[in-house]
């Protein structure tokens, strides 16, 4: 399993030798064209910051206020039933909102039922297969000044959920 | 959509807050929250600079161009009207290149410089079918390595560690997969503005 590893290791580092191979071979005044896009890409960028700093503030409130751990409580129920165990209920809230909120979370389902539990493991593999998905739409569609996104967030989220359960029901399959 | 998202947020964590009486802590989370954004924006500068930079070499050396008609078949079935147009192919193909590479940092610059492309040639600021498709993929977004998770877990001294991307990269699949075609069916019945 390491080889794998060791080999993705060398995916970014090859795309990146690639280009340096361009820029050096190519023909024409290559690294202005780096530094043309390079420019670009800083401006869209800096164009982010105003809607993240709405998405941040909102979903720091959320968690602050305890709202999260509210909806965690409440829906366990609901997610006991479709074999979602109720220890990862937390991550399923803080998934979709932030990445270091969840990255929290994941350590203390680790911390409280241990690193090779099955909550842990199903833990994991939602941690891995699904996004923090307002981030995402928030980054995507912002700089570029798109307003309704319409149906985008109803599927991602669908999409997210999906992932929940289909993490749970392949751990119980693998481990 | 972010309007409407920060809205219910604060309503709701607003009244939770007099709920649970913990509205000093919620105050403390509205400024440390707006300086937490420019330390995430900023992390992201950096990347998109490089990024950005990279994609205008292969760009301009042709080398995106070739790779976007390699891929060609299956791209224009998932983004039919952005390669039937012709509008922003190339930065597409970088983007999916990107994510199935399991690139994820260069995905998310290639996305936004894709969506950028697309709304340029645009009017309106309601969101395309193709764009909604390209960002609903940033969401199932395909790790090779999840090499956070795996960190985690071996720093907490778990046994199973490398093991879990078999079931991880059937997951993402299997979401990337559902995620096209939930946007196939949404995109006929919304139609395409």
């Amino acid at each position: 399993m390491e080889t794998v590893e060791k080999i993705s290791s060398f995916v970014l580092p090859c795309v990146v030798l690639f280009i340096g191979l361009i820029l050096l071979f190519g023909k024409g005044d290559c690294f202005s064209h780096f530094l043309d896009g390079a420019r670009d890409g800083m401006r869209s960028a800096v164009k982010l910051l105003p809607s993240m700093c709405a998405l941040v503030v909102g979903v720091s409130m959320f968690t602050a206020s305890g709202a999260a751990d509210f909806l965690a409580k409440y829906l366990s129920p609901v997610l006991d039933f479709i074999g979602v165990p109720s220890d990862i209920f937390p991550l399923v809230i803080t998934r979709p909102l932030s990445g270091a909120a969840s990255i929290a979370t994941f350590e203390d389902i680790i911390a409280k039922t241990g690193a090779d539990s099955f909550q842990s493991l199903c833990a994991s593999v939602i941690m891995a297969s699904s996004d923090t998905v307002f981030y995402v739409l928030c980054v995507y569609f912002s700089s570029s000044g798109v307003k309704k996104t319409r149906y985008a967030l109803p599927v991602a989220l669908f999409i997210s959920a999906f992932a929940v359960i289909f993490s749970c029901v392949l751990c119980r399959i693998f481990f | 959509m972010l309007g409407k998202c920060f809205g219910v947020l604060s309503v709701i964590s607003f009244f939770f807050a007099i709920i649970n009486g913990n509205m000093g802590e919620l105050c403390n989370s509205i400024v440390s929250g707006a300086s937490k954004s420019v330390t995430l924006t900023i992390s992201l500068v950096g990347i998109m600079t490089l990024w950005s930079g990279f994609m205008n070499v292969l760009k301009q050396a042709g080398i995106i161009k070739k790779l976007s008609h390699l891929l060609r078949p299956v791209l224009r079935f998932i983004f039919p009207k952005s390669f039937k147009s012709g509008v922003a192919t190339e930065e597409i193909t970088a983007c999916i290149s990107a994510n199935l590479l399991g690139i994820a940092n260069a995905a998310t610059p290639l996305a936004i410089t894709a969506i950028e492309k697309m709304q340029s040639e645009r009017k309106s600021n309601i969101a395309s079918a193709d764009m909604i498709t390209l960002a609903v993929l940033g969401c199932a977004s395909f790790n090779l390595v999840p090499t956070t998770v795996i960190a985690i877990r071996q720093a907490k001294g778990a046994l199973i560690t490398y093991e879990i991307m078999f079931p991880v990269w059937i997951c993402s699949g299997i979401c990337m997969v559902l995620g096209i075609i939930s946007c196939r069916i949404l995109g006929k019945i919304y139609g395409d503005s």
